[in-house]
């Protein structure tokens, strides 16, 4: 038995159109989705009309604060949300219903969102759809890779989970015990004070590939679950005793080179990435699964996908499914494309419902639109 | 802003009337600003009605610091509303092009 996911369509229309708010963190972003009748398969498969995003980028050395990037997304919401219609070539009354991310993420920013949300839905009529964040990740990666049902590696700016679909939920396998990778990949960045654009994580990345020598940091798996404030306070006094007042000369144990920087982030990167590849492969392991989806912001990091590949190709028929900096970094386009699979299945939420929040697990959302 | 006698606790108050075009408008801010819950509920009440084309507040709390945050923060979250008044409301059917 399969789910109807054709009992709300409008009469004598034979597709959907929703329009998706995302506002949880430093991005804003705004996309309009169009999702054919019918169960989405390879050949049945949603449209992207658009995809519109907005960063708030802060000066090297600064992290984005709740009420800043509240204000960012306030002056920007309307801009944006006439950007995504006019690229999609949409309007008012082509859409079935208006997502937008209802958690987790920050408040004052997911609040700035909402309130454009409630007011447009209102204005015109439209029903609305709260979605969660990591939920919207995974389906849009399901969508664009067509991984059927992947182990999901979620990492990004304010999450770190490895998820398993099991029985209309996505199952939390193992998680970090502290901050994101994201969050540790972005404050060293701080402490380095490297630009924020275009990310934190990409130059990051970029320094990383010059790096060559490999520094001694915690490895820190602690069953399926990680930790990784303890890296990063080794690695910030590393850096800071480097680039401090003491000015510190480290070498390399081998060659009795300088450590470098780039060495740092090389290190950093390398460590954290074989701690995600194996609690992932553990996860493949229970489930008895050999397809791996990596979505969120860090997943667009080509060394983290590169490591994963090596561990995939080792398993039977093993596959990894990953992409672009578009649907990786956070976008409005799968909020819509969550938040339309949720609409059509009759879930909405009345306006006294439309309250975000700050935490929202993964494995609270019922997933009526799937029963595989 | 006025120290109202005998109440220890909500003791400065605050009534803040917001005009708008039409009831229409004034009810759809009034359900787009009142569903969000106060963080500290035991040191501000905030009740939001509307009266013909006006939204009306009133604004309860233990300090005239509380209001004064309270205050600024629902300008900043009015303004959002009524930037997509101007720019959506009556445009259901129109087809923004080149933004």
């Amino acid at each position: 038995m399969t789910v109807d996911l054709d009992k709300y369509v409008k009469p004598g229309r034979d597709y959907y159109i929703a329009l998706g708010l995302e506002g949880s963190a430093n991005k804003l972003g705004v996309g309009i989705i169009r999702q054919p009748v019918g169960q989405l398969s390879q050949t049945n498969r949603a449209e992207v009309l658009s995809n519109v995003r907005d960063t708030y980028v802060t000066p090297p050395g600064e992290g984005f604060l709740p009420r800043d990037t509240a204000r960012h997304h306030r002056n920007w919401v309307v801009r944006i949300i006439k950007r995504a219609l006019s690229e999609a070539k949409v309007t008012g009354a082509d859409l079935d219903c208006i997502c937008f991310t209802q958690g987790p993420g920050m408040g004052a920013p997911l609040q700035s969102v909402v309130v454009a949300a409630r007011t447009l839905a209102q204005l015109w009529e439209l029903p609305l759809v709260g979605v969660n964040h990591c939920v919207g990740h995974i389906e849009m990666g399901r969508e664009i890779t067509g991984a059927d049902n992947p182990v999901v590696l979620y990492v990004s700016g304010g999450n770190t989970q490895v998820i398993a679909y099991s029985k209309q939920r996505y199952r939390i396998f193992g998680e970090t015990l502290d901050i994101a990778i994201g969050n540790c990949l972005d404050r060293f960045a701080r402490t380095l004070k490297i630009p924020n654009e275009p990310a934190p994580g990409y130059n990051i990345e970029q320094m990383a590939k010059k790096g060559k020598h490999l520094v001694n940091l915690p490895y820190t798996v602690k069953g399926m679950d990680l930790s990784m404030s303890g890296i990063l306070a080794h690695v910030d006094g590393l850096a800071k005793d480097m680039f401090g007042k003491q000015g510190k000369k480290l070498v390399d144990e081998e060659t009795g080179e300088l450590i470098t920087a780039e060495d740092l982030c090389f290190s950093l990167q390398e460590i954290l990435y074989s701690m995600l590849v194996e609690i992932t492969e553990r996860a493949l392991a229970h489930v008895n699964s050999n397809q791996v989806l990596i979505v969120g912001g860090v997943g667009s990091n080509e060394r983290l996908q590169e490591m994963m590949k090596l561990m995939i190709q080792d398993r039977k028929n093993g596959q990894i499914y990953a992409t672009d900096e578009r649907f990786c970094i956070d976008n409005g386009i799968m909020i819509a494309h969550a938040g339309l699979l949720s609409y059509r299945t009759g879930q909405t939420n009345d306006l006294w419902n439309t309250v975000c929040t700050q935490r929202f697990r993964t494995d609270e959302v019922f997933v009526k639109w799937r029963d595989d | 802003m006025s120290q109202k006698a005998g109440s220890a606790k909500l003791s400065s108050t605050l009534s803040l009337s917001v005009p708008f075009e039409n009831e229409k408008q004034a009810t759809i801010a009034c359900k787009s600003l009142s569903p969000d819950p106060i963080l500290k509920a035991d040191e501000l009440v905030v009740t939001y009605k509307t009266e013909g084309s006006s939204l009306v507040l009133k604004f309860e709390g233990i300090s005239d610091r509380v209001i004064r945050v309270a205050i600024s923060n629902f300008i900043d979250n009015l303004k959002t509303v009524v930037e997509c008044m101007d720019e959506f409301d009556g445009k259901k059917d129109f087809l923004f092009e080149q933004y």
